[in-house]
């Protein structure tokens, strides 16, 4: 039975080695970090259509973010600022969500929820429901 | 509405923490989408906004953040569930609202009316018993 799975993760192996390959010049290396990484064609391709989120959309967030965590006005706000960067817990990245979604009469589902961590992330979200929506 | 507010049905216990976790938040969003309602049947809109409604929930759940037992959790949230449905569906009367969420916080409205002249003794004497 051992030496079967052995033989299983043997083929496995031999099969991820090309990827590896073909992504990096790097040293073979044998770790769990490329077959990941397959699945992430599609990711590449999700993050070019979400790059599209508005400038004014952005600001929006931005200054809806900075009303609810009562933000001095120099602290500097970019669109790769997680929340937790900004002092927020968890109670707060829900409620400016729910501000969100108040601002742009849209619905953010539970699992869309939680992937939301930065601004751009939200900016991105808000784009795709208010494109779903209309 | 989109989401109406559920009524009460005991769900059983959170298995852990993050499952309590996770309840709460559902409970905040359900509070939050009823604000509009509850703005709607009470008439408040003169003297809040559904923004500070929100803060105001929040800092009400946040009061209760240090506690760290799933059952404690749930119970709270039972008891926040039920406040909510009594809310939502008008048993209560707008000053109950204004009362006890509304009034005497001082982000929402600044006590400036009382007793500014007062010493520091009577400001401390209203404020709590124990001082």
């Amino acid at each position: 039975m051992a030496s079967v799975s052995a033989n299983f993760l043997c083929s496995r192996t031999s099969v991820r080695l090309p990827n590896q390959m073909m992504m990096s010049k790097k040293s073979l290396r044998l770790a769990t970090v490329g077959w990941g990484r397959t699945p992430g064609l599609t990711t590449s391709r999700f993050q070019i259509t979400t790059c599209a989120a508005k400038k004014e959309t952005v600001d929006k967030v931005c200054e809806i973010v900075r009303k609810q965590l009562a933000l001095p006005a120099d602290k500097e706000i970019t669109p790769q600022t997680t929340f937790t960067d900004l002092g927020a817990d968890s109670l707060d990245t829900v409620e400016i969500v729910m501000g969100l979604e108040e601002e742009f009469d849209i619905t953010v589902q539970e699992d869309n929820q939680d992937n939301i961590s930065c601004i751009q992330e939200a900016a991105d979200l808000i784009e795709q429901l208010v494109a779903n929506k209309s | 509405m989109a989401s109406t507010v559920k009524y009460v049905r005991v769900s059983p216990n959170s298995a852990s923490l993050e499952e309590a976790r996770r309840r709460v938040f559902d409970f905040f969003k359900t509070a939050c989408r009823s604000i509009p309602t509850i703005m709607e049947i009470y008439n408040i809109d003169d003297v809040v906004t559904p923004t500070q409604l929100r803060s105001i929930v929040a800092s009400e759940i946040r009061k209760n953040s240090h506690i760290s037992n799933p059952k404690v959790i749930d119970m709270l949230l039972f008891k926040g569930t039920e406040e909510l449905n009594n809310i939502v569906e008008h048993s209560k009367q707008r000053h109950h609202i204004l009362g006890q969420y509304v009034l005497g916080r001082p982000e929402i409205t600044p006590d400036s009316a009382t007793k500014e002249q007062g010493s520091e003794y009577l400001k401390n004497f209203f404020r709590s018993n124990y001082f």
